[in-house]
């Protein structure tokens, strides 16, 4: 190991309080990963920094060749700028690759770019291209192509368009584009971010599922159409809803090879079985598929007993069961009262949730929507359970008679746990009327409802979440909080790249969270998946990303 | 006879027209539009971003003129929308060439775009009725012989011990609906659990290559449902038809029982199931959704619950036409197909 970082530049002033920390047991090695591997440190080095050698990559037992079956749900493509489901990654990660990747173990690893480099305010990040990468269709992948790419997610005016919301420091407010010199191309191979205010959360937006690097080429209704990437896989086939068919691009020399970045299988095919876990089984057990996109809830057992093996992960996946505070329910805003708000929360026992929504196949949260596998989780204390004590703050707040409306999707875990919370409210006394609604409708006007559940996905950042979902006037903010003194502290911690000084202005956060009742966020979900034996580096993702080319069949 | 076929033909335009048309009002109403722009644009989608992706799109038309455009004898539209980009219906929402087309409809033979699958609903279509057409012909070589074999030997002698367990076993197998039927069966030959795991309990593979073990089960699931049916309207045709007074005669001459059943009852018998089993044919088009869902086995059945979910306008609209078509094909045939039963019967 010659260098520390990923450009060979020193390293960030802030890692060493990180050893520090971590050596003195105050940072799990996730948090420390994810920390200092964000801010340009090799994952190896940082490994190093532990005392520790970087586990070996599974991969490295897999033989090149072969065919893997997945069950997924096979989508309608789009423009990635606006992919909300991660299946549709997973088709599009043949050909397109990201900039960065983000691991289950907390690391970020350059891929695109060879790596990146962070002022200490966290208001300047240089970027190196990876020097050697072609696209397939011959064209050198230059850092034109990346500012290209960067230019369009800052683009707010696009439908659809959620990378928008990760690059929020370089678009103008005004214009809803990217702010002018905020991105620069200064050689062939560096791209440099000029950003107005700090931003810690740059470079995790970057690896997320909907941050594909495409070709100018690219047909935005349908990327098929012109699969232009520097990825090493050609899309065959693509029926939605029934089969898409990836298989090797052959005569392409792609760029993970030279560095055993894998691309073992020859054939990947994803085949759809539609929703019903049942019929996964089935898909299973009839040998038409080698393994699941995602096993939810009792399907984890079952597939056990047919022999599969089983990858899980504890995540930040996790659902809301929010009452929405500027909802009018017959001419009253029943959740403007915090009293309301904590009533609820306490007659909630988020164990139960976990128990009766999700199988217990998780870790139980504190209402906070940032738990401990992020860096900067500060150990602030939850809602007590106390349902009598809810019960006499309702009545203080003369809602006792109010009949609380609580809605939600109608699949499996999301419905249980609503119910779960639901039930929970009517043994503390309150007035509940619970309703259902089917998938195809009820995200029609999922921010809207008075009193419902919606479930979020992993980020690597505490903040991030923060910053989607709970920052006045977001449009995701389903909660309608508004609170200044939390839109301020959020700005401040985005600020800090030392996530030691952030978990300071994170107790404030988080505190401010539950003095406020936002939400009843009960526990983190472990994700599983599961594969037939002789498999290797189909692990299931923290944030489902689709790392495909780790996949190979054991040697 | 040529008149009666062009009238009925009349009658099946005028029927589709309908049809398409209240399709085409509904599938159109906002909150549609709404989830359509949804599952197009992204889940999380804001109002204003709803209405300028409709609006860039042409939905915001007024409706007579969309369904005009739809028929292909309104222009279609070439829109310039807020983000810049000319769409035009013509080129699949790409700009314009010199190339495109006026009008483009149903009437040019052009039957639009499905936004689920991101085809042409002339290209998707096809392969759907292709796998539909294979489970039908399957379920209908098992359930229409088998039917009315129990059909016919229940009703030879009625009252006998063979009728009353046949009538037994066809209203057990009527009374079963398939997603009760089916899911016992793939419970019990599809999954280790009896150990009996014989066939497999998922039809997907079979849209690429049909097995004896991958199309068995949803074969059954539908032809025992439909069997029980068929079977008991042949036993009741045929105990009438045992009964009447040509067979009395005939028994009375000494002609053999087996005789009287082959050459003297059994035409005047089919009369009835005729109907039935031309009845079954639109009812096995739309009525294997649930089989098909339930197999994961993506025929019409499927693609109907698809578009009708994710809101897909023009795909829901082809189905329509392929359903009106079938309905009154059949019962073409079946209307025909009495004549040479029953040649007391004449259409004129």
């Amino acid at each position: 190991m010659t260098n520390k970082t990923l450009t060979g530049a020193p390293l960030h002033s802030a890692v060493g309080i990180y050893v520090k920390d971590a050596n003195a047991g105050k940072l799990s090695r996730r948090e420390f990963m994810a920390r200092t591997t964000a801010l340009g440190v090799t994952s190896a080095a940082a490994y190093g920094l532990l005392g520790l050698t970087q586990p070996a990559a599974a991969a490295g037992h897999a033989q090149q060749g072969g065919t893997m079956r997945m069950q997924m749900e096979v989508r309608a493509l789009k423009d990635p700028r606006a992919f909300d489901w991660t299946q549709m990654a997973y088709v599009t990660a043949g050909w397109l690759e990201y900039l960065v990747e983000y691991n289950s173990d907390g690391s970020f690893e350059p891929m695109l770019l060879s790596g990146w480099e962070v002022n200490d305010d966290a208001t300047t990040y240089t970027l190196s291209i990876r020097q050697g990468v072609t696209w397939n269709n011959g064209d050198a992948f230059t850092a034109e192509d990346v500012a290209r790419v960067i230019t369009d997610w800052c683009d707010s005016e696009a439908e659809g368009n959620s990378m928008a919301g990760r690059m929020s420091a370089l678009v103008d407010a005004d214009t809803g584009k990217a702010i002018e010199g905020g991105i620069e191309v200064v050689d062939a191979s560096t791209v440099r971010l000029n950003l107005p205010l700090s931003d810690i959360t740059l470079i995790a937006g970057m690896s997320d599922y909907p941050a594909a690097v495409y070709h100018s080429s690219i047909d935005r209704e349908n990327p098929a159409n012109t699969p232009v990437g520097t990825g090493p896989y050609m899309i065959e086939s693509n029926e939605v809803g029934v089969k898409a068919v990836l298989v090797r691009n052959e005569g392409f020399e792609w760029w993970g090879y030279a560095e055993g970045k894998g691309a073992y299988l020859d054939r990947i095919e994803y085949i759809d079985y539609g929703t019903d876990p049942s019929a996964w089984v089935a898909a299973a057990a009839a040998d038409e598929v080698d393994m699941t996109f995602e096993t939810v809830g009792d399907f984890v057992n079952v597939f056990e007993t047919i022999g599969y093996e089983r990858s899980e992960v504890p995540s930040g996946a996790t659902i809301v069961i929010r009452p929405n505070q500027a909802a009018e329910v017959n001419g009253i805003k029943p959740y403007a009262d915090v009293r309301v708000r904590k009533a609820i929360a306490m007659a909630v026992n988020n164990e139960v949730c976990l128990e009766l929504g999700y199988a217990n196949q998780g870790i139980v949260a504190r209402n906070q929507h940032v738990g401990p596998m992020h860096p900067e989780y500060a150990d602030v204390a939850g809602t007590p359970f106390d349902p009598e004590g809810a019960l006499a703050l309702l009545t203080e707040a003369g809602m006792q008679d109010f009949e609380m409306e609580i809605s939600s999707i109608d699949d499996d875990w999301r419905k249980n746990t609503t119910d779960a919370v639901a039930a929970q409210l009517r043994d503390a006394g309150f007035n509940v009327k619970r309703t259902i609604i089917p998938g195809s409708t009820f995200w029609n006007d999922w921010t809207d409802y008075p009193f419902s559940s919606t479930n979020w996905n992993h980020r690597p950042l505490g903040t991030q979440v923060l910053g989607l979902a709970y920052r006045t006037g977001e449009a995701w903010n389903e909660f309608a909080f508004s609170n200044a003194e939390f839109d301020a502290l959020l700005d401040e911690a985005n600020a800090i790249a030392d996530a030691d000084a952030r978990r300071e202005v994170m107790v404030k956060i988080q505190q401010i969270l539950v003095d406020e009742a936002v939400t009843i966020l009960p526990y983190w979900r472990t994700i599983y998946r599961h594969a037939k034996p002789g498999f290797v580096g189909w692990e299931m993702h923290i944030a489902y990303l689709p790392q495909i080319y780790k996949i190979g069949i054991a040697a | 006879m040529g008149l009666f076929i062009l009238r009925r033909l009349g009658v099946m335009i005028l029927t589709a027209i309908c049809l398409t048309f209240i399709v085409f009002w509904l599938t159109n109403l906002f909150p549609k539009l709404e989830v359509l722009a949804k599952t197009q644009g992204n889940f999380r989608m804001s109002d204003e971003a709803v209405v300028s992706y409709l609006d860039n799109r042409g939905y915001m038309q007024a409706l007579p003129v969309k369904y005009g455009q739809w028929l292909g004898v309104v222009p279609g539209y070439v829109i310039e929308g807020s983000d810049g980009e000319v769409r035009a219906k013509c080129e699949r929402n790409a700009a314009p060439t010199e190339d495109t087309p006026t009008f483009c409809g149903v009437i040019q033979g052009d039957w639009g775009f499905s936004t689920v699958a991101k085809e042409d609903v002339a290209n998707v279509l096809p392969t759907r009725l292709g796998n539909t057409g294979k489970l039908m012909f399957w379920v209908l070589v098992v359930m229409v012989p088998g039917a009315l074999i129990i059909g016919v030997l229940a009703g030879m002698r009625e009252g006998s011990r063979t009728d009353r367990s046949l009538s037994t076993v066809s209203i057990i197998a009527t009374a079963t609906p398939e997603y009760v039927s089916g899911v016992i069966l793939i419970a019990l030959f599809a999954t280790p659990l009896f150990g009996m795991q014989y066939f497999k309990g998922t039809a997907t593979s079979a849209m690429d290559d049909i097995t004896f073990g991958n199309f068995f089960l949803p074969v059954m699931t539908i032809a025992i449902y439909g069997m029980g049916y068929i079977a008991r309207m042949t036993r009741a045709s045929m105990t009438e038809v045992m009964t009447a007074q040509y067979v009395r005669t005939a028994r009375l001459k000494g002609v053999s029982f087996p005789n009287i059943v082959m050459k003297h009852a059994l035409r005047n018998a089919l009369i009835a199931p005729f109907t039935v089993i031309m009845l079954q044919v639109p009812w096995l088009l739309n009525g294997v959704v649930i089989v098909e869902t339930l197999f994961n086995y993506k025929g019409f059945g499927w693609e109907l619950v698809r578009a009708a979910s994710n809101n897909d306008i023009e795909m829901l609209l082809g189905v329509s036409v392929i359903s009106v078509i079938v309905v009154l094909m059949t019962q073409l045939i079946s209307d025909i197909g009495y004549v040479f039963l029953n040649p007391r019967i004449r259409i004129s």
